[in-house]
């Protein structure tokens, strides 16, 4: 592992990521935390009525805010790739950095099970039937692991490792 | 005024916000300011998207109720971010990007409230068409809670101690 991380850190994109191109870290950033909104904010509103909450919208209906959500990660993933790039001996000695990448792949893996196994479903449920279990746990994973995501990102900078300085 | 914030941020409470030997303090409390971020983010994308023209199927009266979801998100905001303030209040209190930063949010939370008013005003449903200036508030939402967003981010850049 130190072996990649620091032929990682050596590579001319990542130091290129560092200097000149310093400037882009607090944009990406902000991009990060925008891209979190859509993810939290959306998923959650969706996740809430997989739950049972705000019944007078079709769960069919709810769906076409996804997109949203879905831009949100793609923009938290190439942000996400480049403060690792930039910055590989930070995060990868960093605990909260594997925590919020495990809980990510849960995140993942929960909404691909929806969008491959229950979404046929959600078309044809009608706007009055009770919500199914398969749903309500779904969107309970996925409330459990965004928010994991986000406390462990969060987190990212109270458990940073003394050989985080090795990336400079 | 300088030893009024002095006064707040070392005070008992200040001092254990900033470093007090538990999780509960400063990281704790500035990942509930995330969430409420984005809570409150979250919702307007929703509400302003679907003024742009997405998700034409669901009625905009069906998503009135976001706004009430919004403002607890803006609550848990506001307090979590006094609390944050207090435990860095003589050097909050001089960075003129906070200021931008609190600007962004005021215009955001007007713009959000004229939205509420002129476009999901009490007779609004789905066949009565939008008022004309309705785009050009949501975009305008949009651009504000970015902005929020961005001098947010910029205050861990230009923090003097």
């Amino acid at each position: 592992m130190a072996t990649f991380v620091t032929w990682l850190r050596d590579t001319p994109v990542s130091q290129a990521f560092r200097v000149p191109l310093e400037w882009l870290w607090p944009l990406c950033e902000s991009f990060h935390f925008l891209g979190l909104a859509l993810v939290i904010g959306v998923a959650g509103f969706f996740d809430l009525r997989l739950l049972g909450f705000m019944r007078w919208i079709p769960i069919r209906k709810a769906a076409e805010f996804l997109p949203l959500a879905k831009t949100g990660f793609a923009i938290n993933l190439t942000t996400g790739l480049y403060f690792f790039i930039a910055s590989p001996f930070q995060y990868s000695f960093n605990i909260a950095f594997w925590y919020k990448v495990t809980a990510l792949v849960i995140a993942v893996a929960n909404a691909a099970v929806f969008e491959l196994m229950l979404k046929s479903r959600a078309a044809v449920l009608r706007d009055d039937e009770d919500v199914p279990l398969s749903f309500k746990i779904v969107g309970t994973l996925s409330m459990l692991a965004w928010l994991n995501v986000l406390y462990w990102g969060r987190m990212l900078p109270f458990w940073s490792p003394p050989g985080g300085g090795a990336d400079l | 005024m300088q030893e009024f914030l002095e006064s707040i941020q070392y005070s008992e409470f200040g001092l254990w916000v900033a470093g007090g030997d538990t999780i509960f303090a400063y990281p704790t409390i500035l990942a509930l300011h995330t969430l409420g971020l984005g809570i409150v983010v979250g919702m307007s994308a929703i509400i302003d998207c679907r003024v742009l023209g997405m998700a034409r199927s669901v009625p905009l009266s069906d998503l009135k109720r976001l706004f009430r979801v919004m403002w607890w998100g803006f609550a848990l905001n506001a307090t979590t971010g006094v609390v944050l303030f207090i435990a860095a209040a003589a050097d909050k209190a001089y960075q003129e990007i906070f200021y931008v930063k609190l600007a962004f949010i005021a215009l955001a939370l007007m713009t959000a409230t004229r939205i509420r008013r002129t476009v999901f005003g009490g007779t609004t449903d789905a066949g009565r068409p939008m008022p004309p200036n309705a785009r050009m508030l949501a975009v305008a939402s949009l651009v504000l809670w970015m902005g929020a967003i961005v001098s947010g981010r910029l205050m861990a850049y230009t923090q003097t101690f």
